[in-house]
């Protein structure tokens, strides 16, 4: 047999026991006692009443032995566009492969790598032979470079259009 | 006429009459009780729109008084109609649950109600009254349980 609860104490009411009763908008109240009825009958607020359940659990009475659930706080971590770099520029900086990085770190160490010895050719005062290898290096610099802006204005593109 | 007395006198007017013990009211369903129509028949919904619920007239008891469950003869509407209680304010018998109105389902003679919904929750211990009243070859009343959609 189902077991209901006191809708006033909050009590458990066993076959044989309590009251029901429908208010003229149709919802039902079960009372385990007429001491539960009463007291709904006088208007008292369960939560009001201390031996009702609904009173215990508002004021935590007893409630240490049932778990209480811990709610954590967790921020919760987000991907945001900083000044200087755009989400699209941060997400493809993320997602870039570790062969396309390690071209890109290659090719900065070359470039940078050309820059020095150029600026030892310089201070060497031997311009004549120096000119058509940094000429030669510029350009491979370059082009790989005016393909990176290809595949964000790609992206931008894509943003634009929606 | 002393102050005292006078004060007296108001005092007792104001309460009522003082010294009077009344009983609280039994909220019988017997001849002329107002009975709230529960289902959506268009007579009922008339009724009880126009502020004029009907009256109970008769009811079909050894002891005039009326149940959860009763057959009552109600006058609705300048009509005679024969209704079934579903619902009392008074405290019933045990198990029995109590409405905060006195709640009433329009039949006709063979007990097939008037209407085909009934909005308000019907208590499922009527079933066993209903079957113990209807009679094989003529009236039905386990009707109006079919036309129920909550039950208590």
């Amino acid at each position: 047999m189902k077991l209901q609860l006191c809708h006033y104490s909050g009590y458990k009411i066993y076959p044989g026991h309590g009251k029901t009763m429908v208010r003229t908008d149709g919802k039902t109240f079960v009372f385990l006692n007429s001491k539960c009825e009463r007291g709904y009958r006088l208007k008292r607020n369960p939560r009001e009443v201390r031996w009702t359940i609904l009173y215990r659990r508002k004021h935590k009475k007893g409630m240490d032995e049932e778990t209480a659930k811990k709610r954590t706080r967790r921020t919760q971590k987000y991907q945001r566009a900083i000044v200087g770099a755009s989400l699209t520029d941060i997400m493809a900086k993320r997602n870039m492969k570790p062969e396309v990085r390690k071209a890109q770190r290659e090719q900065a160490i070359r470039a940078a790598k050309e820059k020095t010895r150029a600026a030892k050719a310089t201070k060497k005062s031997n311009s004549n032979t120096q000119k058509p290898n940094k000429k030669a290096t510029q350009k491979i610099a370059k082009v790989p470079k005016a393909a990176r802006p290809g595949t964000h204005g790609g992206h931008a593109g894509h943003g634009s259009r929606r | 006429m002393s102050n005292v007395l006078l004060q007296r006198m108001v005092l007792q007017s104001s309460k009522g009459t003082a010294g009077l013990h009344t009983s609280s009211t039994l909220h019988e369903i017997r001849k002329m009780a107002r009975l709230r129509v529960v289902d959506n028949s268009k007579i009922g919904k008339a009724a009880m729109l126009e502020g004029k619920p009907p009256r109970c007239i008769h009811v079909y008891n050894k002891k005039s008084v009326g149940h959860t469950g009763d057959k009552v003869l109600v006058a609705i509407k300048g009509q005679m109609k024969r209704a079934i209680l579903v619902g009392c304010h008074q405290d019933q018998k045990p198990l029995m649950p109590k409405f905060d109105t006195n709640n009433i389902v329009l039949i006709d003679d063979n007990g097939t109600p008037l209407g085909n919904r009934i909005h308000v929750p019907i208590p499922t211990m009527l079933r066993k009254k209903l079957v113990d009243m209807s009679r094989p070859k003529s009236a039905d009343y386990t009707k109006i349980l079919a036309i129920a959609t909550r039950f208590v």
